[in-house]
Order: structure tokens, then sequence, then C-alpha cells
């Protein structure tokens, strides 16, 4: 016979909040809110309460006028016991739209004398688990005491994880059913309809998995024309799927009590009786009690030890940042403090990737692995910080790196620069005993209904390609990480910003004074030349001596004079644009030329000018530089007879190289770095004129083209400047 | 061409505030041997006072100067505002003007072009270059260039 495995949330489909019936332990009655007349009834009712409680009567006169009270207060519930037929009854009620639903259930003297004890109970688990700081140690104490107070032979508490799986973590039992003790169950045992109904309603009781259920009268509410709605009666029947798991377990009667932390399901005290077993209303509500305490105790625990980690997390990342905002970039500054970084979520790895760079410390992926994850996060919208345990579920092909990389937090700093701050967690291979194989939930045969397992015998699996989870301290200081990481780079943006506005007034600054620098330091050398001339002219009879005086004065201010021009040239030089063209060099060359051709009378000098390659660069700037070159080449041969200039260039494919040779004294190699500085000068004044700003103008008139100079010499043998130009656009590759 | 008898000579007007730069540009002058007059004004307002005769020159003989010689900066009023209003004005804008400086600085040569400027020196350092560069000038804005056609308005 062919078996086919049905998910349990096949379940979701049986009708759990309107089964249509009660549990026959008691009766149900529906009393319209304002007539007080019966609208409904459970088919035992006549039975089990007497012939008068049938439909239409009136249940003030039934079980008093106090009733009317309760319909007119706000309480929602309404519980006492009252005597019927010499029989003790428990009276729970609750208002519905459907009307007043009224659960009678016989109880014992014996049951009520014991109620006497249920207080110091009580009073006693409240102090205990006060002082209790471990969940385990907490859920052990409650499973002890109410087991004692409910009598079953074994009280469980389950924690559930984010999954929905139960894992048992307390136990109490007197030995007749067996242990399930750190047993996991699938979530598939309580289906999802079933949890709502555990957070909406917190405590069931089923005293006998046996029952045959007991239907309403009429089947349908007179009020809507709707099945009843039984989500908070207590007798509420239950699903028979879930009675034929109870008989599968070996367990007749059961009894759960939810714990609910911050309004989730956080967990399930379940108690079980291998014998059916009834417990008075008033003993469930104080089981339900000592529930309820346990989940205040668990809230509270979890809470703290939430801000513990909160608090400790908070400070490593306020130490990050502080150190952050010391380093060069955000970068380098993770990278340098690796053991922090890595401690802002507890991983073992971590990675920054900003567009194609990637920075890892720690043990991450490798760096191709990681432009993979970042591709993946950013291949659809995901939250600014997006966290997993299990990256090979969510991610197609991470269980490659799912050793180093299951666990993964991604924070997304700037969707500009596509920068992503990721922290790994290794694979964690765990064994888990589940109580049943998990992955067997039902069976069902064709053309039979729905079954429930029925193994519980421990079946174990191994867990592969998760990390340890991560907590909500740490995905909060990751998310913190992230928000201070935003304010930084904008921080950084704007110090930028600010930096450049500053950059542009000192520069602003520069100008005006070199501006007034221009015009006002000339003046005085162009007077002092002025009244020299004019002194000359005047004193016809001057001797040689006042005459060689009153030359060197002029020639000191004309020196001055160039010396100002020469630094107004240069000053500009950084402010000038470049208008780049096409530059004729050879024409340049020997246009220059011409222009020292006063410097070279009476010289023997022999050129050799190559036939140039074009340049590409701004023509004024370019003649500047060669005709500082040039000058130099001319000044220093000048005891070399005859002196001899070689000019020449050839054209690169990305660079055009031009160099400018002369056999004149040449330099000491060891000061060539001090060559193109400005003032700089390797040579006496007295022997070389000149104000020691033309090489460092014509270095910075290349750096402006975005070339390179470079000078080779030695004493006595010449000097050979050579210098690149990048090729134009246009230009570029044709040789 | 028509000879300009020395009578006929307009005055140069010389807008100069330093001193120094005064006597060494007069003495330049004076060696070009020129016989023009020559006015001289010692900051914009004081040169635009003269070509609209007013205040100091009110009632100067009449007729405009044959080139305003205008140095670039000027307390009171800058050479270039001074400039400004001289070629923005229709009575006065065919008055020839050269603007002297101290600076090489580019953008006061565009602004001066921009502004309708007839020549642009620079002064040199050199005493003898800048002989040269007042002789060159005096004689051709001075002596040689035709004012334009006075009209039937004159």
């Amino acid at each position: 016979m062919s078996q086919q495995v049905i998910g349990v949330e096949n379940c979701a489909s049986e009708p759990i909040r309107i089964p249509g019936g009660i549990q026959p332990h008691g009766a149900l009655l529906v009393a319209d809110p304002g007539s007080f007349r019966l609208l409904q009834i459970s088919a035992n009712a006549t039975e089990i309460l007497g012939p008068e409680f049938a439909l239409g009567a009136d249940l003030r006169r039934l079980i008093g006028p106090e009733v009317e009270t309760w319909f007119g207060s706000e309480d929602a519930s309404f519980q006492r016991t009252i005597s019927l037929r010499d029989r003790l009854f428990a009276i729970v009620a609750h208002l519905t739209p459907q009307g007043g639903i009224f659960e009678f259930e016989p109880v014992s003297a014996a049951e009520l004398a014991s109620l006497e004890a249920l207080n110091p109970r009580l009073r006693r688990l409240a102090d205990n688990i006060v002082k209790l700081e471990s969940v385990r140690e907490l859920a052990q104490a409650a499973a002890r005491e109410i087991r004692r107070i409910s009598g079953f032979n074994r009280v469980l508490v389950y924690s559930f994880d984010p999954e929905w799986h139960g894992t048992v973590i307390a136990e109490d039992g007197d030995g007749v059913l067996p242990s399930y003790l750190d047993l996991r169950f699938p979530a598939s045992d309580i289906p999802a309809q079933a949890r709502e109904l555990y957070r909406l309603n917190p405590i069931r009781l089923i005293p006998s998995a046996s029952y045959v259920p007991a239907p309403l009268v009429p089947p349908l509410s007179p009020v809507d024309g709707q099945p009843l709605d039984l989500s908070f009666a207590a007798l509420r029947s239950v699903s028979p799927v879930h009675l034929e798991y109870m008989r599968n377990m070996g367990t007749l009667a059961s009894m759960s009590m939810s714990i609910l932390v911050e309004e989730k399901l956080w967990g399930l005290i379940s108690c079980h009786n291998a014998e059916p077993r009834q417990l008075a209303p008033q003993i469930r509500a104080a089981c339900d009690f000592a529930a309820k305490l346990v989940a205040l105790r668990v809230g509270a625990v979890e809470r703290g030890a939430h801000a513990a980690q909160r608090i400790r997390l908070k400070q490593v990342e306020t130490d990050l940042v502080a150190r952050l905002a010391r380093a060069d970039d955000i970068e380098t500054g993770l990278v340098q403090e690796a053991r922090l970084w890595l401690s802002v979520a507890d991983a073992q790895g971590a990675a920054i990737v900003a567009g194609e760079q990637v920075h890892g410390v720690g043990t991450t992926p490798s760096e191709a692995e990681i432009r993979e994850i970042a591709d993946w996060l950013r291949s659809e919208p995901r939250p600014d910080t997006f966290a997993t345990d299990f990256l090979a579920q969510d991610m197609p092909g991470a269980e490659r790196f799912a050793p180093v990389a299951s666990g993964l937090i991604a924070a997304s700093i700037s969707q500009l620069h596509s920068r992503l701050v990721l922290w790994f967690r290794p694979e964690v291979i765990r064994t888990v005993t589940w109580g049943g194989d998990p992955h067997k939930p039902v069976i069902a045969a064709p053309g039979d209904r729905l079954r429930p397992r029925t193994s519980f015998g421990e079946w174990q699996e191994q867990v592969r390609n998760r990390a340890r989870p991560w907590s909500r301290a740490e995905v909060e200081s990751a998310e913190d990480f992230r928000n201070a990481l935003i304010n930084f780079v904008l921080l950084r943006a704007e110090e930028q910003a600010a930096l450049t506005d500053q950059l542009e007034r000192s520069n602003r600054e520069l100008e005006a004074f070199s501006y007034s620098v221009s015009h006002d330091l000339r003046a005085p050398f162009r007077h002092i030349v002025g009244y020299a001339e004019l002194l000359r002219d005047r004193v016809t009879n001057l001797d040689d001596k006042s005459r060689h005086y009153l030359g060197s004065i002029t020639e000191a201010a004309l020196a001055a004079g160039q010396l100002v021009d020469d630094l107004l040239a240069f000053s500009q030089l950084g402010r000038a644009s470049i208008a780049s063209t096409r530059v004729d060099m050879r024409k340049l060359v020997d246009e220059v030329r011409r222009a020292l051709e006063p410097d070279m009378q009476g010289r023997n000098i022999v050129w050799e000018v190559d036939d140039l390659p074009p340049a590409w660069g701004d023509a004024s700037l370019l003649r500047q530089a060669l005709s500082n070159l040039i000058e130099n080449a001319v000044k220093y041969s000048r005891g070399a007879d005859p002196a001899r200039i070689v000019i020449s260039g050839v054209a690169n494919p990305a660079e055009t190289v031009y160099s400018i040779a002369d056999n004149g004294v040449g330099f000491d190699m060891t000061y060539v770095d001090k060559l193109f500085g400005v003032f700089q000068r390797l040579h006496r004044a007295e022997d070389f004129e000149g104000t020691g700003i033309g090489l460092a103008l014509t270095k910075r008139v290349i750096d402006r083209h975005g070339g390179w100079i470079r000078a080779e010499g030695k004493i006595n043998h010449g000097a050979i400047f050579t210098f690149a130009l990048p090729r134009g656009n246009g230009e570029r590759g044709r040789v | 061409m028509e000879n300009a008898g020395v009578s006929d000579l307009r005055p140069i007007l010389l807008v100069e505030d330093n001193p120094r730069d005064l006597e060494l540009t007069l003495a330049a002058l004076a060696k070009c041997q020129l016989a023009n007059e020559i006015v001289i004004a010692r900051d914009g307002a004081e040169a635009l006072d003269y070509l609209y005769a007013r205040n100091a020159f009110e009632g100067r003989d009449p007729g405009a100067p044959s080139v305003v010689l205008l140095d670039l900066k000027l307390p009171k009023m800058d050479g270039l505002e001074v400039l400004s209003i001289i070629k923005n004005d229709p009575q006065q804008k065919h008055i020839p003007v050269v603007m002297l400086t101290s600076s090489r600085e580019e953008r006061d040569v565009l602004t001066s072009y921009e502004i309708g400027v007839n020549a642009f020196v620079v002064k040199p350092v050199d005493f003898n270059a800048f002989f040269e560069a007042i002789q060159d000038l005096g004689m051709f804005w001075a002596v040689l260039n035709e004012p334009p056609p006075r009209g039937n308005n004159a």
C-alpha cells in the first residue's frame, strides 16, 4: 500500500474553534444576554444538570438572579460554585457576540477542600522563581510545583525556537510516563492555528482522550446562524487528530498552559496523565496563574540578559566608533580594530565591501565569495540590516562556504557606493534528538483520513549549515553600528566640504596677496632703477667708481624686479587653467632660440635639434618650460667651446618624451632632489645669474600637464633634462 | 594728413597717485620733448573732474585731452572705474586711454580691453624700457593719433 507524507498544515483546515460540540465531562449553555433564555445547550445538559435546563428556559430562574448583575457589569468572566440536585458544579461563564456561554463542571467536596492549600503553594513558587536567573532552573521549579498542584503523572516545559520547534527544557514526573527531557518536537505537532488558540486561551484541559463529544443543540447559533465560536470555552471539544496523537503518546489526560512573553507564545507547560484525570476549574486557574508567574519571570530574565548584552555591545560599538573617527578611512580603521569589529556582533569573521573592494578580518569566505554574497544581497531589496543563521537556505550556493559563513549579518552603509558591512559565523554542526521523526509528521493512506504520527521514539538528526543564532542584542548592535557608520560617512563628507571651502578661501586670499604683491612690490624697484638712471643722466662727470656703484644699484633692483616677476609667474601657474592643443615643439624651440639670441652673442654653440614630435598641451606654458630649460643649457655651457646643445624627442604610445642636453658645468647628482625646488640653486650667484625659480616653474608646468621631468648631470660633463607629456586623446597610440 | 599746429596740441591727462611714479613718468615725458601740456590728476575722482570740467577744474579751457595716461590702482576710484565711465559716455569715449600698471595680472589686462582701453602698458622695472614705452605712447597718442572727426555737433 502506498503511503504519502502530508504536512500537518492540513490540520489548519480543521474547524478547531467551531467543533460543534464539547467534551462531555461538563455541560454548556448559551443564554441570551437580555432575556436570559437559553439559546443553545449541549446535548448532555439535561442529563447532567437536570431536565429544567432545556432550550428557552430562563437562566435566572435556574441558577439565581445574580447572573443578571454579572451581565450588567464590565466583568468579562463569571465563576462560582453552585449546588444542583445535591451535586456541586463549578460555573465559568464568558460573554460572546453569540450570547453568554456558561460552562458547568461537576466538582467534588474533597477537591474544594484542597483549594485551601493552593495559596501557600503559589506564593512559594513566586518566592522561589524570583531568585532564579536561569530560564531552565525556573522552568524546573514551575514543573515541580505545577505537578504538585495538578497531580498529573508528568509535567513538561517546552520552549519554542523561531521555527516553532519545541524543546523540552524542564520535566517533573512520577515515573509512570517516559521522560522527554531535552527532546525536540517538530513545529508540525502544534499547527499554527492551534498555537494562535494557545495564545488567546492560555489553558486547556482534556480529562479523557477517549471521550465522545456532546454536540450542541441546535448546531447553529440562533443569533447569527453560524456555528458557535468556542475559542474561549474550557469545554471546547478538541480535534480528533489531537486525541489520536494523545492516545499514540500513551496519555489519556492532558492539560496545557501557555507561557506568553511580550504577548508571544514563548512556550508551553504540558501536563500528562496515563489515566483520565479531571481537574476542578479553580485548580486549573491556579495552574494557569503559576504559568503566568513563570512567564513574567522568563520575560524579566530574558529582558535582563538582553539588556546586559546590549550594554556590553554598546560599549564595544562606542569604543570602535571613537577609534574609527581617528582613522584615515573606515576600511583602514575597521581592519586595524579587527577585534572590536568582530565583537560588535560577536562574530568570527567580518568584511566590508565597497564596490569591488573587499577588506576582511577573522574567518571569512574568500574575497570572490564575499563579492558573491554582496551581489546576492544587492540583487533584491532587503532590510538595511539583514540577519540569518541559515545562509544556505536563503542564498543559493551558499553551502560552499557554510563552514565559515552559515551565519550572516549584512548592514548596508551607503546605497550610492554599495558599501556593505558583513559579519560571519561558522557552521555549528549539532545533533538534535527529536521525539519521533520530524520529517514524517503525519501519514495518510489513500482514502484514509489524516493521522498523527504513532512513533515517539528518539530520532537523532545532524543539523548542518546552521550557525549559532544571532541574539536580538547582536542584531540590534549591528544596526546601531550601521547608523553610527552612516553618520560617520556623512560627517566625513561634511568635513571634506568644509575643507574644500577653506582651501578655496585661502586660495582666494593667496590670489589677492599675489595680486597686491605684483602691484606694490615691483614699484619700489622701478623707482630705484628710474632714479638711478635720472641721476646718471644728470651728472655727467661721474668717476668710474661712482658709475660702477650706480650700475650696481640698477642691476640689483632689476634682479629684484625679475625675482618678483618670476615668483608671480610661478604662483599664477598653480591657478592658470590648461588650454590644451597640439603644439609644434620644433617651432617652439626655434622661437625660444630666437628670443635668447642676445644672450648668445659671442658664443660658439653647436645646436643639434631633432625633428621633434608634436606635444599636447598649453602652448604658452610649454614655451615657458622649454625656454627655462634651453636658457639653462645656454647659460651653464658658457665655459664650453664649442658648447653643444642637443634637443631630441620621441613619441611613445602613451607619452611624448623630450630631452635637452648640454656639455656645460653639469651638477652633482647628490643634489638632484633640490634641483626642482623653489629658490634652490646649485651654483654661486656670481658664477651663474638667476632667481632659482626657473626649474621649479618648469616642473610645475610639466606636473600640471600630468607629465614628469628628470635631470641627470655630472660635474663638468654637462646635464640632460628629460620630460614627458601624456599624449592627447586623439593622439594616443599614434606613433 | 593735416598737420596740427603747436597751439592745437591738446593736453595729456596723467592720472597717477604715486609721487615717485609721477616724477619718473614726467621725466620720461620730458625726455620725449612733447610740447603738450601735461595735466596731473592724483586720483580717479580728480581725473573725472578734469574730464567733466567740474569742481577744481571748473571753467578750464574747453576740449578733451589728447590722451589719458591712467594708472590702474588709484585712491577713491580705481583706474578700471574711471575707464568704464569714460568709455560709457558717448561724449568722452573717443578720448584715447592708455592704462599704466605695475601688474602683469592677466585679469586686469582682460578687463581693461573689455571696457575698451586703447592700450595697456605694464610699467617695466627697467627705466629705459619705461622711457621708451612712454615715448612711443606719447608720440603716438599725443602727436600722431588723429582724434576722430568731431562732426557738426562739436
